[in-house]
Parts: C-alpha cells; structure tokens; sequence
C-alpha cells in the first residue's frame, strides 16, 4: 500500500505459458459482453505477435503521453472496421439447410477488408524454417498515468483506491476522446447505447475476493493477479524483485499495470539445417520494441534460471513461473465465485 | 427573437411542417468555441491544428404553443461521409458564458438532438462539460435534404422569456463535446 492508502491491481501474463486457448477472452465475453451492442467487444482479447491485433494495426494509432512534451499526444480512434467482428454467421445454412459438403461456416460481412479479434492468428512473421510467433492477451493496463482519465470531458472515468480505471456508462456521453488517447486501444465503442467501454477488472468479483475470470479460468495457468507492491507476493517478485515481467509499450507513457514475462525462443536453423545456437528465433529487437531494452536482461535471467535447474539446482523463480498450486495465481482473491451469494 | 404564438394542435415538432412557414427566421453568425477553453489537455492538443466549429451560419425560428418552446435551427449539411461521428444540434438556454457553453458557475440548459440518437436533455458547464438531466423533459426531430439539415428541439415553454443561443456539431469533421460552433450572441426571446 502507497502512502495516501491506495494499491494498484496487476496483472502478469507468461507469454512462455501463453498457449492462445481464448479461454480468457471467452470468459471474460460471457461475463460481461453479451448484452446490446457489444458483440464486436473483447475487453480481453488473444493475439498473434506479431501480427496486426485487435484493433487492426493498433501499435500505430498513437495516443498516450508525447516523450518530449510530457503532454497527451494525439490518438487515432479505432473505427468499427478497424475493430472489426461482430459477425452473424451461416449457421442455420451450415446445419440445416441441406447444403452438406458445400455451404461453410463463413461470417455474413462482405469480405473485402474483414477484420476481428485474432483474424491474423498464427501469421507470425518470418521465413521457414525460421518462422516465430508468440501470443499476446491484452487488457486494459488500468494505467497509473490513465490518459484516457484525463481525456474525458464530462469526468466519466475514475481511478479507484485498488487503482483499477472504470466509467460510470450514465456520465459517459460517447465522446471518445478516450478513445483516442489510449496507446492500447482497450477501449470499444458500444454504438447502440452511445457509450464507451473497456475491461472493468471484474471489479464485483474482486470486491466480493474472486479473482478476475480472465486469471481465473486460464488452464495454462499463465496469467497472475495481485497487488503490485505487496511484497513476498508472486506479482511482486515477477514484477519487482526479479524483473522478468516486463510492461508493453512503456515508452506510451501511461504507466500501465499488466506485465509480462517476455517469450524465449527456439534456435534458429541454419540453411543446413544444424542448429545456430547464437541466434533467437524472435529477433531480440523485435522483443525491445515491445518491452524494451529491459528484455533482453529479462531474456537471459529467466534462461540462466533455467540452467540452474537443468543442472540439477533450485530456482523460486521457476517454481512461481510454474505454479504448482494454481491458487498461487489469485493473489488474494482466493474466494470460489460459487460460493459467493449474489447481491442482486 | 420573436418566440411566434401558435396554435395548439400545430405540428410544430415536425421541421418540414406548414406551422413554420409563417415563423420568421433569423440568421445567425456562429463561431467555434475557444480552444483554450476545451476542458481537458487532450482535445486542446489533438484539435490545435485543426479547424472545428466549421459551420458559419444558421437559420433559427422559435414558436410555442403555450405549452412547449420549440426551436427550428436549419444549417447547410457537410456531405463528407463520416460513419463515426453524426451531425447534432443544440438549444442553449439561461444566462452564462455562451461562447464557452456555459462554466462551471453559471450552467446553461442544453437542449440536445443529434442523427440517430434524438433529443437529450443536458446540463453545460462548459465546452462537452454536460450532466444528464431528465430526458423526458426535451425531445427533437430532424431532417436533412437539399444539402440542409433542418431539426426542431423542443423544452417545456418557461423558457420563453430567456435568452437563446444555439450550437451545431458537424460530424463529417468528428465534432463533439466542445468542439462546436456557437452562435456568437445571445437572442433574448420576446
Ligand atoms: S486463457 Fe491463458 S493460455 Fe489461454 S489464451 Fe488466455 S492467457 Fe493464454
Ligand atoms: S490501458 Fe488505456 S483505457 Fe486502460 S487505463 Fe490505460 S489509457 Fe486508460
């Protein structure tokens, strides 16, 4: 806890645990966007690095804090297409229509420009045999710095004392200048209701000691929640005391609350294929330009840890990284969602 | 500005409706709100080196039918396409800063309508600074043709005897919140 009594949520996601199931995304949809004008709406979305992601091309859209002025930079606002999804499919043509073998599964949008959460996946980037790509889930970062906070004109985002970022949806007039200045593009635009609206952190569930459903449900057990500065914690240690968790997009400037411990690689192959064990598939820069110089110290800590136990020694930071008791993962939000008692 | 007295059961919240044709309108001179005024650091930097406010000019007429002020605001239509940001109008009521939309201490009724959306009942204290207030208080209609808009808002007749500012949103050019043209002065209504 900070010296004014506030804490700040964070979220660690391994991405060498990562295995881009959407189970996160998933749970985190039926929890929360189901209702109208939110079918295009992944407040957790899954992507393929690199890649294009969600919304498309959102790493050039600027937004966040300018270096050299230390003032808002102006943002591009993700347009509906850019987002894209929100597809009606063929369903019944598919299943009932007695077109077997010919009709497939194929979204109800003209195809030229389609676009969705995940439509690059597995795309990656380089030549085979030396193609790479890794999966990157993202959320809002609930940013220390939020510029979306200070964007809004009519005060509809507020940064609570647990440091989560959340809108009141009857102050927020769907401005969008939120939109704009986020460098993350983690917020979407609900075009029925005319509102705003972005990951709320399972705020009802962590208030009721439920961890968020997007940490919760992930059988890959890569994702950790807690609050940063609580020593001895997981997060802590991933995030301060071992440095291996790294945030994306620092340079952004907003001071954003999810990390993640950054991908290792296979060697690359030769054009003989024998192995150049000097040479990372991911191309090391690549990994700078995401979660910068600080990755590539990251990189080989979590490798000579890695040493350590192949060569028959002891690492706590594997051990955390491995989580054999998947509770380790919820921080202090231990409680079984079935067993709280619905308020409303 | 003449508020015209008519007759109940006159269509007045219809703009293409005949119980306009003999409501005289008046032009008025709109000019962007200020930009230092535009309430957060963001909108000041991402809008300094871009026109807003664009629209010069518009035709208002007021009427009441003693139970309701309605006002008809007409202004040429921007036909740029834009599928993320809609045309809007505004009736701005009471006594404050119109240039700014209203402050912080002296509020101004904003009577609200814009394409697709319809009519809102707002509080301004300032350029996008709003609150909502109760929405069945005001209601609004518009319709766009021979590269005009036409809509009529209308509010509960006590604000008659006020004073009348009007705003206008162009969406083609992602105008929002502050980012509006103001008419320049005050009508007070008679
Ligand atoms: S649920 Fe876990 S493993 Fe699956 S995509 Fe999400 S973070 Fe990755
Ligand atoms: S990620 Fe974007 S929406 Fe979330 S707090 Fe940061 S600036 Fe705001």
């Amino acid at each position: 806890m900070t010296a004014n009594g506030t804490r700040q949520i964070a979220w660690v996601y391994d991405l060498n645990k990562c295995i881009g199931c959407q189970t996160c995304s998933v749970a985190c949809k039926v929890l929360w966007t189901r209702d109208e004008g939110e079918k295009h709406e992944w407040w957790c979305s899954v992507n393929t690095m690199p890649g294009l992601g969600t919304p498309k091309g959102w790493e050039e859209m600027g937004g966040g804090i300018d270096p050299k002025t230390g003032k808002a930079r102006p943002g591009h606002q993700p347009t509906r297409g850019e987002f894209g999804g929100g597809f009606d499919y063929n369903y019944y043509e598919v299943f009932y229509g007695g077109t077997a073998g010919k009709a497939h599964l194929e979204p109800q949008a003209p195809r030229e420009g389609r676009w969705a959460m995940n439509w690059d996946e597995d795309q990656g980037a380089g030549e085979w045999p030396n193609s790479y790509f890794f999966y990157m889930p993202r959320i809002c970062n609930h940013c220390t710095n939020p510029v979306c906070l200070e964007a809004c004109p009519t005060g509809a985002l507020a940064k609570r004392d647990d440091g989560l970022v959340l809108r009141d949806e009857d102050v927020c007039m769907g401005d969008r200048f939120c939109m704009e200045a986020c460098p993350y593009k983690k917020i979407y635009f609900n075009y029925e209701r005319h509102v705003a609206q972005h990951c709320i952190g399972c705020f009802p569930r962590v208030e009721a000691g439920v961890a968020p459903a997007c940490v919760r449900q992930c059988p890959g057990r890569a994702v950790f929640v807690g609050f940063l500065d609580e020593e001895g914690t997981p997060v802590n240690n991933l995030v301060k005391k071992w440095k291996i968790a790294l945030p994306l997009h620092a340079e952004a400037g907003t001071g954003p609350n999810v990390f993640y411990v950054p991908p290792l690689s296979p060697h690359r192959l030769n054009d003989d294929f024998s192995i150049d064990y000097q040479t990372p598939r991911i191309p090391p820069e690549y990994l700078e330009s995401l979660f910068g110089p600080e990755v590539h110290t990251a990189l080989a800590t979590l490798s000579s840890e890695m040493e350590k136990v192949r060569g028959g020694g002891s690492s706590e930071m594997l051990k955390t990284l491995i989580a054999y008791k998947w509770q380790e993962l919820l921080g202090p939000f231990t409680v079984d969602p079935a067993d709280i008692v619905p308020t409303v | 500005m003449k508020v015209a007295t008519v007759n109940a059961g006159a269509d007045l919240a219809d703009p293409a409706s005949q119980a306009w044709n003999g409501v005289t309108a008046e032009a008025v001179a709109l000019a962007p709100v200020p930009l230092a005024a535009q309430p957060t650091e963001y909108i000041r930097e991402a809008w300094a080196n871009r026109a807003y406010g664009k629209t010069a000019e518009a035709r208002v007429a007021a009427a009441t039918d003693g139970k309701k002020l309605y006002v008809r605001v007409e202004w040429a239509d921007d036909p740029a396409p834009n599928a993320e940001f809609q045309d809007a109008v505004g009736a701005v009521l009471g006594d404050g800063p119109l240039d700014t939309l209203g402050s912080a201490a002296s509020p101004l009724a904003l009577w609200y309508w814009e394409n697709g959306r319809g009519a809102l009942n707002l509080v301004s204290k300032g350029p996008g600074v709003v609150t909502k207030a109760d929405a069945s208080a005001v209601s609004g209609t518009g319709a766009s043709g021979g590269g005009k808009w036409a809509v009529v808002i209308s509010g509960p007749a006590s604000a008659s005897k006020g004073k009348l500012g009007v705003a206008v949103w162009n969406g083609s050019n992602e105008e929002r919140a502050g980012l509006a043209a103001v008419s320049r002065n005050w009508l007070p209504l008679e």
